[in-house]
């Protein structure tokens, strides 16, 4: 690889929105985006075909930082532990804070650490997948970095899709975040417990959601107190 | 997981007659038991797939994806943009910018002085300017 050429991949690395690019290399920044999107597809579907092949049940947990992933993840796999045998992939960019907690209720968890990265991608889990013995777990969770923006750029080759927000929120973090929900099969709206207290309009929430995806199925539950935690497992086919 | 460690040291020691058969086995029972150990790096989050051991003092780049199963021995450095997974590394080691190692293993003191190599299932050793002058055995 000549010096030119090295330097223009790292400046194709470098620029996250193609409007940066320069003029010059424009062309090529689109194609990177292009085959950098559709190698993860590839990929995404090989690590589907796999989680099938061992018929195991697949979940990409997305939501922003703090909605309730980790809690309500806390629940299900209390619930499911004894008769399931679960692997946990928390995505965070830095500690192992979701992973200790999941780990106590008696599931498997790896951590992957993104540093700057927002979103796992499917790369990540084919990695792991990689090293794994798939006939040894009947679920697999992903639990992707916190935030509702990037991870609609990956898909990781799961079953399902869940998106988590919640009545902190507020109201309006539905129709902010289109995409995360038009690529969601179930959206779930965590601390219904704290909807009078907040005031929290949960029925513009829910029509939002099926406006911009009539498929999605929508929940409302409370990781804290345990409301609708079984419905959401039914939902989700467990 | 040291005594696994201690042994594939000395197995690689002796370069062109390294017991092949042996270093799979060896390598696959230190990885089932690697643990994490992250806090003794410097450079700025890179990414990590646990499980990922770094002993004191391993220096990092930017865009570096570390796992899993990796254990990198102590004052080693790793370049911009390396991609290392199934991999041991031992003391004092420079990793050029751009390499991908997978399922390799790194003698101590090696010191790789140039970009861009995508390598698998390969004993590294010594010192190289350049991809000509790597020496390296597959397994």
């Amino acid at each position: 690889m000549s010096d030119k050429e090295d330097k223009t991949i790292i400046r194709i690395k470098e620029i996250e929105s193609i409007n940066l690019a320069r003029d010059d290399i424009r062309d090529e920044v689109i194609e990177t985006k292009k085959a950098v999107e559709r190698d993860n597809d590839l990929l995404a579907n090989k690590v589907h075909q796999s989680f099938i092949d061992n018929n195991i049940k697949s979940f990409d947990i997305v939501g922003a930082i703090g909605a309730g992933k980790t809690a309500l993840l806390e629940k299900i796999t209390e619930k499911l532990s004894s008769q399931y045998r679960i692997l946990v992939i928390c995505g965070d960019i830095t500690t192992r804070v979701d992973a200790d907690r999941i780990e106590k209720h008696n599931a498997e968890t790896i951590q992957i650490n993104t540093g700057r990265e927002c979103a796992l991608n499917a790369y990540h889990i084919h990695k792991i997948i990689k090293n794994k013995d798939l006939k040894n777990y009947d679920v697999v969770f992903i639990e992707n970095v916190g935030n509702l923006i990037c991870p609609s750029d990956f898909i990781l080759g799961t079953d399902k899709r869940l998106i988590v927000v919640s009545t902190t929120e507020g109201e309006w973090v539905v129709e902010k975040h289109p995409m995360l929900f038009k690529m969601s099969d179930i959206a779930v709206i965590n601390k219904f417990d704290l909807k009078e207290r907040l005031g929290t309009d949960v029925d513009k929430m829910i029509s939002d959601a099926k406006k911009i995806n009539p498929k999605i199925e929508v929940i409302t539950t409370s990781a804290k107190t345990g409301e609708n935690i079984e419905k959401l497992m039914n939902l989700m086919g467990l | 997981m040291k005594e696994e460690l201690v042994k594939i040291e000395e197995l690689i020691r002796s370069f062109d007659d390294i017991d092949k058969s042996d270093i799979k086995g060896l390598m696959q029972r230190f990885f089932t038991k690697l643990s994490n150990r992250l806090e003794n790096y410097v450079g700025d989050y890179p990414t990590f797939i646990e499980p990922v051991y770094l002993e004191d003092n391993v220096k990092i780049g930017d865009d570096v994806l570390l796992g899993p199963n990796v254990y990198i021995g102590a004052n080693s450095l790793i370049q911009d943009y390396v991609e290392i997974s199934n991999t041991i590394i031992f003391d004092n080691v420079k990793i050029g910018q751009n390499f991908k190692l997978e399922n390799c293993i790194v003698a101590k003191d090696s010191s790789f002085n140039f970009k861009n190599l995508n390598i698998k299932s390969s004993v590294l050793i010594g010192a190289a300017n350049s991809k000509d002058e790597l020496q390296s055995i597959k397994f």
